[in-house]
């Protein structure tokens, strides 16, 4: 909400300037967003009297003019207005004035220009007979500021309208309203809270209110048939007003917190609300058909006519304002169109009324419609604020629209309103506060601010503290400890020297652990951390919900939100890999070509499991390795070399021995997936992951350059699995030599190597410690169709080895791999 | 025969005598050298000592012994020189250096790198643990209760509303609505519920994780982001308290230094509730710098505390949260948020 500071000055003499006043403000929790400085200062501008007003020679719309400023000679001036006329009096900026004037492409933003000596259509100008939006003034651009007949030639424009009451200057503070805070939507509500704080009293216009009944009861009848939803509604009639302008120093108001001033009845109720937060509607008393109110709830679905014009379709049980015949308005929203103010309007019928916050709230919702009545009524107006503020209104309509008030006033209050209290311990504050507060000094600052405070103990001290009626926040002692608190200051509490750490034993997740072991780990492979969107398209979601990656591995559909922001981001990934693709595509397409990226994150599915915590979901961290491009670059000592599936496999066994995970088992993927082929990662016979060659159909869709390379782990499953592994036992080093000894052997060319790394560590059995495959040939000497492979076998006890002992080995692994496999062992 | 073969060790031990002239004075001084040297005497087709030993077997059985070890003796002596010559001149950039070219580039290492985020993270939970907080998760896909009653938002609470929110099952159905969590402030009644199941506080403990908010995206808002919430209930616990750790926090963030303001403000979950602010110099803002803010906190309601169980008469606590992006693009001066999420590898290098 946008305050004015001129107007903040009516109702506390405060002494700030907008600066000091935003840091008050701020400090007792209404956090100021912005100050902004309206108009100028004017100066430069003079009052003058025109002396001769011809018309220019060439061109039609315009006129030269004489006018003096007071100075020795009168002033040729070229104007435009078609009001211009000899004998007036007017605001004239002279040359090197600056002024702010409408902006040419946005007439909503003002620019600021210099007054220069020009000649237009041939004939000098010395300065400008000024319009009141030339002047910041208003916006009316119709023709030049006529001023009083009476005013002294060369008196500078700012002391004539500081003479008229407006200031030149003004600034508009914008404040965010917390929600506990109703109470300070308006002027004089903030003005309570800076007199509580500077100790200047709080000066509200001064209102008699009339007593219930009168004349005005005769005329109108209000019946209130939904009191749940309707506590209080007040009426007053003001008869024989005159539709018309507002004067100056109400529109600046307006503007500076800007609203656009309409006519004087509607900107007098806008005024007030801005004043004490009170939504007020005026209605054109005559079309009230039978001189009646009824307050009452819809049957059904209708629809309604706002005062905007705009057809509204009101859901069952929406509050009304009916007169005898029809609905007449969307209670505590908007009024209806037919009953609104008009330029014909004589006698004014003002509602002030209190209704309640989730009712209004409720269908300015369904509604899509909030205007500054529902937010006042959604968050809880003053319960007995409505005969003040309707009496303030009229007296107003009164002082600028010439009109009279009927006697009396109309105020059903089917609900009265019971000021709570609340018991309050000094101790209760001091021990949530943690700082030394005088109890006198707590009632001191509850008082500022209008509660009611009465001693009901006094060792230890104890008050009854009587809510004001503006506070319908303030329902439970703990809000009056913050009340206490806020006004005391946040900062005048004083920060203890030292820290209480609660004797307990702060325990290490083994998941988090590991988490950031890997991470370190994969940083010190070269791989670059990314962190992507969560929220997919839906087609993308269901394609990468893929039995072969962590969430499709469970076999539900894809988790979709109710109200995405847009088609792009409609579900929740099942798998990291999709991110991790585009951001592969990102990079190749920017001129990086050799990638290697890593990522943690939560994956998710629809399908209840014994992981799911909420609903029928389940959620699992994911870790995700992807290379593309050149592994290798070329050097000067070496060639280039493209990643390929293997580089990616070694990454994960670094992966998984850094969990202390061994059981390591792969076997060729058969599951459906966005892998053109690849493998299962299994510890022992659980499934936790598969590293993919990226199909070249979903590389193309990615805008791939080169082949991808991925592997995606359940992180879950793993660290399940890990936490054995993580604890790390002690075996002592063996002071015996190893032993190590190669062998060739000679097999089909199609026969793999897994299977026979398998039998050698069956039958290598108990010597045989680590087996590496060292080298891969096929060519002449092992002739067509056969390969050689080559493997390093390390053998070792706690004892020192034979030969003999070393070669018994060797020969039995030989005549195993002979027959499971034929290999012969290369001459 | 015996003469035969005899003649053969005299000629072969008289040969291997001149050799030795050969074997001990060769001027080892270059890898050149060495290599002559290595063919001249070991080669398998030209070696001298190589066609030595192939005529042992032409050596009378008598002979053999001593005429092998004398050959074999002459091999380990090759042998050896060669091993000291080559560690003489491949040896800490000697004498021949010149044959290393020690300007070239070293062999080129992929390097890697975590994400500012993950760094800020981390920075962030340091602090925390430093000071005697657990570090717990919760699930990202969570309940309404868990995310807004628990909390004590009033049902018809804004944040509760479609445009902020993303639901995934609505309140009222089957498990009375599920949604994307916005804050990581559920994970503290997760604790809390969890805490009371086995005893009663103290808890003092931290939450990282991802949160999701239904807003348009511009570079200052996204739709996702993390967060880090603090919890500390225990008996005595105040706000000057919460005020303490939270400097603490902010001079190990900003700098010694740092001036810092406690705003009231406002969180259904919180009572008293405050914003905290941090002073940004820049010498080109009119008053040398701003207030930007940091994070929220506040004394945890009583409701949220009776809610789970915990009597709010002997025990008070803290919460405060703070959004991990934020933090990070303050002290990596990274202007839009979307460059986050975009994994630029020219953004991410530079975070090695």
């Amino acid at each position: 909400m946008i305050i004015s500071t001129n107007w903040l000055a009516d109702y506390v003499a405060h002494g700030l300037s907008a600066d000091d006043l935003s840091e008050r403000l701020t400090m007792c929790g209404l956090e100021v967003e912005s100050v902004d400085q309206i108009g100028n200062d004017l100066e430069g501008v003079v009052v003058g009297e025109v002396l001769t007003a011809e018309k220019h020679p060439d061109a039609d719309r315009l006129s030269v003019c004489t006018v003096n400023v007071g100075a020795s000679e009168p002033l040729n001036i070229v104007c435009g207005a078609p009001n211009v006329a000899a004998g007036q009096k007017v605001a004239i900026a002279t040359i090197g004035t600056v002024l702010h004037l409408p902006s040419r492409d946005n007439p909503d933003e003002r620019v600021p220009v210099q007054m220069k000596k020009a000649k237009i259509r041939g004939q000098e100008s010395h300065g400008m007979i000024c319009a009141e939006d030339e002047l910041g003034l208003g916006d009316d651009h119709d023709g030049i500021m006529v001023l009083d007949a009476d005013t002294e030639i060369g008196l500078s424009f700012s002391d004539y309208l500081t003479r008229q009451g407006i200031p030149t200057t003004d600034n508009a503070i914008d404040i965010a309203i917390t929600p506990n805070r109703p109470d300070a939507i308006s002027h004089l509500g903030i003005a309570r809270d800076i007199a509580a704080l500077t100790g200047a009293p709080v000066t509200p216009p001064q209102v008699l209110i009339p007593e219930s009944g009168g004349a005005v009861a005769q005329r109108m009848s209000v019946a209130i048939e939904a009191d749940d939803a309707c506590h209080r509604f007040v009426g007053i009639m003001v008869e024989g007003v005159t539709i018309g302008e507002s004067p100056s120093w109400m529109k600046s108001r307006l503007q500076a917190i800007g609203l656009r001033p309409r006519n004087n009845v509607v900107d007098i109720t806008n005024y007030v609300m801005y004043e004490c937060g009170q939504p007020l509607h005026g209605y054109d008393a005559d079309t009230l058909a039978g001189g009646r109110i009824i307050v009452r709830k819809t049957k059904g679905e209708s629809t309604f006519v706002t005062l905007d014009s705009k057809e509204r379709t009101l859901p069952d049980a929406t509050l009304m304002i009916c007169d005898g015949d029809r609905e007449v308005g969307i209670a505590g929203i908007m009024g209806g169109e037919n009953t609104e103010v008009s330029e014909k309007t004589t006698n004014v019928f003002i509602e002030a009324a209190w209704f309640d916050p989730s009712t209004i709230r409720r269908t300015a919702k369904a509604l899509s419609l909030q205007t500054d009545a529902s937010y006042r009524f959604e968050r809880g107006v003053d319960a007995e604020g409505q005969a003040w503020a309707a009496k303030r209104a009229a007296d107003l309509m009164v002082e600028l629209a010439g009109g009279t008030i009927v006697d009396g006033m109309i105020d059903i209050h089917p609900v009265p309103y019971v000021a709570p209290v609340i018991s309050l311990r000094a101790k209760r504050v001091t021990d949530i506060v943690g700082a030394h507060i005088e109890p006198s000094e707590m009632a001191r600052l509850l008082e500022a601010i209008g509660f009611g405070v009465s001693q009901t103990g006094e060792s230890p001290v104890t008050w009854d503290i009587t809510v004001p009626s503006f506070r319908p926040d303030v329902e439970r002692e703990i809000d009056v400890v913050e009340e206490v608190a806020r006004l005391f200051g946040f900062d005048n509490i004083l920060e203890p020297t030292h820290s209480r750490v609660p004797n307990f034993t702060p325990g290490i997740k083994g998941d988090r652990q590991l988490r950031e072991r890997l991470r370190d780990l994969l940083q010190g492979s070269g791989f670059r951390e990314t962190c992507t969107n969560s929220m997919l398209p839906i087609a993308t979601a269901d394609a990468f919900n893929a039995p072969a990656l962590p969430g499709g591995r469970f076999g539900g559909e894809s988790v979709q939100t109710l109200n995405p922001i847009t088609t792009e981001m409609a579900a929740l990934r099942p798998s990291l890999l999709p991110g991790l693709l585009k951001v592969m595509g990102h990079n190749q397409n920017h001129g990086q070509a050799a990638l290697r990226l890593f990522e943690f994150g939560r994956v998710h599915t629809k399908r209840k499991t014994n992981l799911s915590l909420v609903g029928d979901y389940t959620e699992v961290e994911s870790l995700i390795l992807a290379a593309s491009g050149e592994w290798m670059a070329q050097g000067w000592y070496g060639e280039a070399r493209p990643t390929d599936l293997h580089d990616v496999k070694g990454v994960v066994d670094l992966v998984l021995s850094g969990c202390g995970l061994s059981d390591i088992r792969y076997s060729e993927s058969s599951a459906d997936g966005p892998g053109a082929w690849g493998l299962d990662v299994m510890i022992g016979k659980r499934w936790i992951g598969s590293i993919l060659r990226i199909d070249d159909e979903v590389s193309k869709a990615y805008d791939l350059r080169d082949a991808a390379f991925i592997a995606e782990l359940d992180f879950t499953a793993l660290c399940d699995l890990a936490t054995a592994g993580l604890r790390v036992r002690f075996t002592p080093v063996s002071r015996f030599p190893v032993v190590q000894r190669d062998i060739a052997v000679v097999v089909d060319a199609s026969q793999a190597a897994g299977p026979m790394i398998s039998t050698i560590r069956q039958s290598g059995q108990p010597l045989l410690q680590d087996v590496q495959v060292f080298d891969l040939y096929e060519g002449e000497h092992v002739g067509a169709g056969n390969k050689s492979i080559a493997f390093g076998l390390r053998l070792g006890a706690d004892r020192t080895l034979r030969d003999k002992d070393v070669d018994k080995v060797v020969s039995r692994i030989l005549s195993a791999l002979d027959a499971e496999f034929g290999a012969k062992l290369r001459g | 025969m015996g003469e035969q073969t005899s003649s053969v060790a005299e000629a072969a031990l008289a040969a291997l005598v001149h050799l030795k002239e050969d074997i001990e004075g060769a001027l080892l001084d270059t890898a050149e050298g060495i290599n002559e040297y290595r063919i001249r005497h070991l080669s398998r087709k030209q070696g001298q000592i190589t066609a030595l030993l192939k005529r042992i077997p032409d050596v009378a059985p008598e002979d053999r012994k001593r005429f092998g070890l004398e050959i074999n003796a002459a091999k380990d002596r090759v042998e050896a020189r060669i091993e000291e010559a080559t560690a003489a001149i491949t040896g800490a950039g000697t004498a021949s250096a010149a044959s290393v070219d020690l300007t070239l580039p070293g062999r080129t290492q992929a390097q890697g790198s975590l994400h500012p985020i993950t760094q800020a993270r981390r920075l962030i939970t340091r602090v925390f643990e430093n000071y005697g907080f657990d570090v717990a998760e919760g699930p990202e896909i969570e309940d309404d209760w868990h995310n807004f009653s628990a909390l004590n938002f009033p049902p018809d609470h804004p944040a509760r509303d479609m445009q902020d929110t993303f639901f995934i099952e609505e309140p009222g159905t089957e498990h009375d609505g599920i949604l994307l969590r916005t804050h990581t402030s559920p994970v503290q009644i997760r604790i809390m519920e969890e805490a009371m199941k086995e005893g009663e506080p103290p808890i003092r403990v931290i939450v990282p994780g991802r949160v999701y908010r239904n807003e348009a995206i511009s570079y200052k808002s996204y739709c996702l982001f993390h967060q880090v919430e603090g919890l500390y209930v225990d008996e005595g616990v105040t706000m000057a308290d919460l005020k303490q750790i939270l400097h603490a926090f902010a001079r190990t963030m900003f700098g010694e230094d740092v001036r810092m303001r406690f705003r009231p403000s406002f969180f259904p979950f919180t009572e008293p509730s405050a914003e905290v602010d941090i002073w940004w110099k820049d010498e080109d803002l009119p008053g040398g710098g701003r207030w930007m803010e940091i994070l929220g906190c506040g004394m945890v309601d009583p409701n949220v505390l009776e809610g789970v169980g915990i009597d709010s008469e002997k025990y008070t606590g803290y919460a405060f949260g703070m959004g991990i992006e934020r933090i990070a693009m303050l002290r990596y001066g990274i202007e839009d948020i979307r460059t986050l999420y975009e994994n630029d590898v020219r953004f991410l290098e530079q975070f090695s």
